[in-house]
Formats: structure tokens, C-alpha cells, sequence
């Protein structure tokens, strides 16, 4: 590691850790001139990514999802409730994301992180605007019973780019999604049949899974003066603090743009540059997620 | 949330809360039933351990028992809390929190307040507290799937992420439980056997130092169960010993020893 010409004699008997902990800033900087970043990437380059499927046998259907670091588990449980009388024919989806003390240094028992209800918005609003899911798939019986799909995503381990992740997760989860085939009892509750069936026809037959279209894919990119950088990690998000986070659905076209203020005001073409690391990362996704539902239907 | 807006709607879980021909059979002195996951009575569930499960903690470990899967998080040590009076020794903070989904009928995922509690007891005696004085080590566990003998889990669990993070202690801490059924003991309870028990016997120790650090029984318990209780949870401490020791040597483990 070379430091810069102008740091002086007491900078340059510095140990590397030491003034990547004193000038952050400085440090990334060295970096960004040569095209590079501290673990070796390109700027436009995301970090490996992975996703399981069924981590979780208690629910209905689960992911987890690891890019770089950051790892999140997500998990459906189905619950049954009364339609409202204005959509009578629908299902509802609840969203929540969870950032436990266990994730960060920064998130303490009892003082809940700042980040995890704005990731849990920008979520619902994700699923819900982008028409991936049909709520009609989730009615049971008109004005009776539909289903309640609890979307619970726990963040096990941040470091940066929380809401990629997040979506990543709950798209893998919903893809595993196995609905219970269930029936009417004679008190009007819906109960899970069991192997027998014990002589009631199910009312969800040939229902038990969700049809996914136009499924959303996101990138985060962090700007620094004139850099882009693709997939921050949790260090360079708190050194350059500038987010532009974009959704794009599975035919390219743009869900959502996500930019909160931050010290670097944005030209057109570097958004324009964001969308189109997105559209080349949306590719990436699309083919990790195949690979990962293809592999579970041979099971 | 998703769906139309205003408040959400009271909801039920479609799937049977209480399973009546079980319990039966594990009342019953006569018959000779066997464990539904086809252990024996005094067999524990394959225990899996990982270490450096969490990159932005100082420490962690990731514990699977079956379907009970916890993962804990080390930090520190590092500066206690404003409100916090000089101390000479050491602090240590434990939390345990479960995920909504952990349990078979989704919860609401709030800390678990005694488990905290017990956690904090169980650890308390084997960390050396005089090497990080004025400062707090923070323990804090999430149990990720609850399928029974959650806080052994999370307590072994707790004690692997400790060594991973480097804090100084007289041991490693194990901890098993053991559940009473009519007249068997069953060692490593799963969820439904713990939902029958007439009594439970949970014990944490120190192997090497053969020392215990906690021991709570509750139910009915007569004085020679319980001296057979205590003599099979410590021989299984000790075999989960060898198991948390060959992780720690391991080589996808980030310890220096």
C-alpha cells in the first residue's frame, strides 16, 4: 500500500489499519483513483452473491440470502383472516424487517435500529407497487376467509446494502411459498388437513403456490464525486454516504428510484449510470434465483 | 401493510394447536413408546456447531440441535453505558430474542426477559471479568427456530461465541436438560416433550473444572431422579464439551490458539 506523496513523515510510518481507521475518507480515496476497492473489487462490481431455500421448517416457506456479508433470513408463515368488505376477493401481505442486536454493533437491546423500519416501508411498497404477487391468488373463500402472508425478514449479520438484500430474500421466500391445503370445519375456522384428509374436501385445491410475475430486482450504488459504486459494504456506506438505490422489474422496466438526500447531488447520467448497473445486476439475480428454484423442484 | 390500508385484520393460524393422542403415551408407565424423532431416552439430538457465523461481531457461533437453531453475537469489550457506575471488573449483558417465526404459531418476536436472565447466571461464573475492567461484554442470542431445550442451546451456544471472540474464561460452559416423563427421563427435550413434561432438570457446568453453574428443576422430582438426572446431564455436558472443543480447533475457526 502506497500512501499519497503529500501525507507527511508521521503518515507515512503509519500502519495501514491505523490510517484506514484515522482517514477513512483518504483511504477509500487511494483506492477509487486506481479503479479499485478495499476487498479487491471493480467499482461497478456486487459482492458474491448466494440464496437457500427452506432454512426455516417452522414456516411456510423461506430463504436466506448471503451478499457478501450480509446475510438475511426471511420466512412466510400463512395465516387465514376476514376479508374487508372492500376487496373481498383478496389476500393481504404484512412485511416487517428486523435488525436484532445480533446484526450490528451499532443496534443495541431495547433501542431499535434507525435503518429497519425505513427498509421495512421501502419493502412493502417494493412488493406491493411492482404486481408480483396477485392478492386474488390468496382469497380462500369470497367474503369469508383469505390468506394473511406474515413476510418476517431478520437482518443475521449487516454490512451494507441491507434493502438489496432484503428484497433478495423476500422474492426467494415467496418463490418457496407452499400454501397448506386446508378446509372449512364445521365452526367456520379453516384448519390444515392432514394426510387422511379425514373426508373434507380441501378448498385451496391445486392452489399451493404462487404465480411470481414481474419479480423486482434492486441495487444500492453509493456516490462519491464522480465515482459509482455498485454493492457498498457497511464501511463504505458510512464513509460516503450518498445512496442511490434502484428496483427494476424482470422485463427491465423501472419499479422504483430511491435516493435520500445525502452530500453528493446527482447528475441525470449518473442516475442514468445506476439504472444501468441495475438492468446488468437484475441479469445476475435473476439467474441466481433461477438456479436456486430449479435445484428445489428436482427435490 | 401491503394490502389496503387501515388496521390489520385479527388473524389465526390454520394449523391444530394441541395434539391429544400423544400425551397419553407418554403418561403411560406400561407401554413402551419411543421418541418421535426415534432417539433413545438418554440420546441427544446431533448438536452442530459453527464459529465466525456473524462477521460484524467481535465473536459468534451458530448452534443446531435438530430443529432448534440459535445464533449468538459477542461485542465488546467495549465502553458500558453512561448511566453505568465505575466498576473494577468487568460487565456482562446478556439478551435473548426470538424470531417471529421460531415458534409454531407466529409470536411476536419481543425479547425473552427470563432467558436473558438465566443466560446472564449461567455465564457469569465462567468469564473472567477482571481482565476487561470498566468496560461491558455484550452476549445477545437470537433463536431462530425454537424445537426444545432452547436456553441449552443458547447457553453452549453463548459460551462458543465468548471463546470465538477471545474473552477470557475458566471454561467452556455446556448446558442440557433433561424432561420427565411419567417414569422415563428423556435427555434433550424436543418441543412437544417438553409441552408433556411432569418435571424438567436443566443443568450448565464446566466440564473440565466438573463445577456447575446452574441448576434449575422444576415439577416433581424425587431426590434419587434428580441425583440421575444430574449424573446423565453431566455426562452429556461433557461429550457436548468435546464437540464445542473439536469446533473451536477447527479448521474453518478464525481462533489463534
Amino acid at each position: 500500500m502506497v500512501l499519497p506523496d503529500a501525507s507527511g513523515d508521521v503518515l507515512s510510518e503509519m500502519d495501514v489499519d491505523a490510517f484506514r481507521r484515522l482517514f477513512p475518507l483518504r483511504f477509500f480515496e487511494t483506492h477509487l483513483v486506481k479503479s479499485t476497492r478495499p476487498d479487491g473489487r471493480s467499482l461497478a462490481e456486487a459482492r458474491e452473491t448466494s440464496s437457500a431455500l427452506g432454512a426455516v421448517a417452522s414456516a411456510d416457506g423461506s430463504a436466506l440470502v448471503k451478499i457478501g456479508s450480509t446475510r438475511m433470513l426471511a420466512a412466510i408463515k400463512m395465516e387465514v383472516m376476514t376479508p374487508s368488505k372492500e376487496s373481498p376477493d383478496e389476500g393481504c401481505i404484512a412485511i416487517d424487517f428486523h435488525m436484532p442486536p445480533i446484526c450490528s454493533p451499532t443496534v443495541r437491546p431495547g433501542r431499535p435500529a434507525e435503518a429497519a423500519p425505513v427498509v421495512s416501508k421501502q419493502l412493502s411498497d417494493t412488493i406491493s407497487s411492482c404486481g408480483m404477487i396477485n392478492l386474488k391468488e390468496l382469497s380462500l373463500i369470497s367474503r369469508k376467509a383469505a390468506w394473511m402472508a406474515y413476510l418476517d425478514i431478520y437482518c443475521l449479520d449487516a454490512d451494507g446494502a441491507l434493502f438489496d438484500a432484503a428484497l433478495l430474500s423476500a422474492v426467494a421466500a415467496f418463490s418457496h411459498l407452499q400454501i397448506p391445503v386446508v378446509s372449512m370445519n364445521d365452526d367456520g375456522k379453516v384448519v390444515v388437513l392432514s394426510g387422511d384428509h379425514g373426508g373434507k374436501e380441501p378448498v385451496n385445491k391445486g392452489k399451493r403456490k404462487l404465480t411470481l410475475s414481474s419479480i423486482p430486482f434492486s441495487l444500492t450504488c453509493l456516490l462519491h464525486k464522480n465515482y459509482i459504486l455498485a454493492d457498498p459494504t457497511a464501511e463504505e456506506e458510512s464513509v460516503m454516504e450518498t445512496l442511490v438505490t434502484v428496483v427494476l422489474d424482470s422485463s427491465g422496466q423501472l419499479v422504483s428510484l430511491y435516493k435520500p438526500g445525502g452530500p453528493v447531488l446527482a447528475y441525470t447520467s449518473a442516475i442514468q449510470d445506476c439504472v444501468a448497473l441495475t438492468r446488468q445486476r437484475a441479469r445476475e439475480l435473476q439467474t441466481i434465483l433461477d438456479e436456486v428454484t430449479s435445484s428445489m423442484e428436482v427435490d | 401493510m401491503a394490502g389496503k390500508g387501515g388496521a390489520a385484520p385479527s388473524t389465526y393460524s390454520p394449523s391444530p394447536t394441541t395434539q391429544k393422542t400423544k400425551s397419553r403415551i407418554f403418561g403411560n408407565d406400561d407401554v413402551d413408546w419411543v421418541r418421535s424423532d426415534g432417539r433413545e431416552f438418554h440420546q441427544c439430538r446431533p448438536a452442530f456447531f459453527k464459529t465466525g457465523a456473524v462477521n460484524a461481531a467481535a465473536g459468534s457461533a451458530y448452534a443446531e440441535f435438530g430443529n432448534t437453531k440459535v445464533i449468538v453475537s459477542v461485542f465488546g469489550p467495549r465502553e458500558s453505558k453512561k448511566a453505568m457506575m465505575y466498576s473494577d471488573i468487568g460487565r456482562l449483558n446478556c439478551n435473548v430474542s426470538y424470531t417471529t417465526f421460531a415458534t409454531p404459531v407466529r409470536g411476536q418476536g419481543s425479547d425473552h426477559k427470563e432467558f436473558s436472565s438465566m443466560l446472564h447466571k449461567a455465564l457469569e461464573g465462567a468469564i473472567i471479568l477482571e481482565t476487561f475492567p470498566k468496560t461491558t461484554v455484550d452476549v445477545f442470542a437470537l433463536v431462530l427456530e425454537s424445537g426444545g431445550s432452547d436456553l441449552p442451546v443458547v447457553i453452549s451456544c453463548a459460551s462458543l461465541a465468548l471463546a470465538d471472540a477471545g474473552i477470557m474464561m475458566y471454561d467452556l460452559v455446556t448446558s442440557v436438560s433433561v424432561s420427565g416423563l411419567g417414569k422415563n427421563l428423556v435427555i434433550d427435550p424436543i418441543l412437544e416433550e417438553e409441552s408433556y413434561q411432569d418435571g424438567s432438570l436443566m443443568l450448565t457446568c464446566m466440564p473440565s473444572r466438573y463445577e456447575v453453574t446452574q441448576l434449575t428443576i422444576t415439577g416433581e422430582w424425587s431426590t434419587p431422579k434428580i441425583n440421575e438426572g444430574m449424573q446423565i446431564c453431566l455426562d452429556a455436558c461433557s461429550k457436548l464439551a468435546a464437540v464445542m472443543r473439536a469446533c473451536l480447533k477447527g479448521p474453518d475457526s478464525t481462533l489463534e490458539e
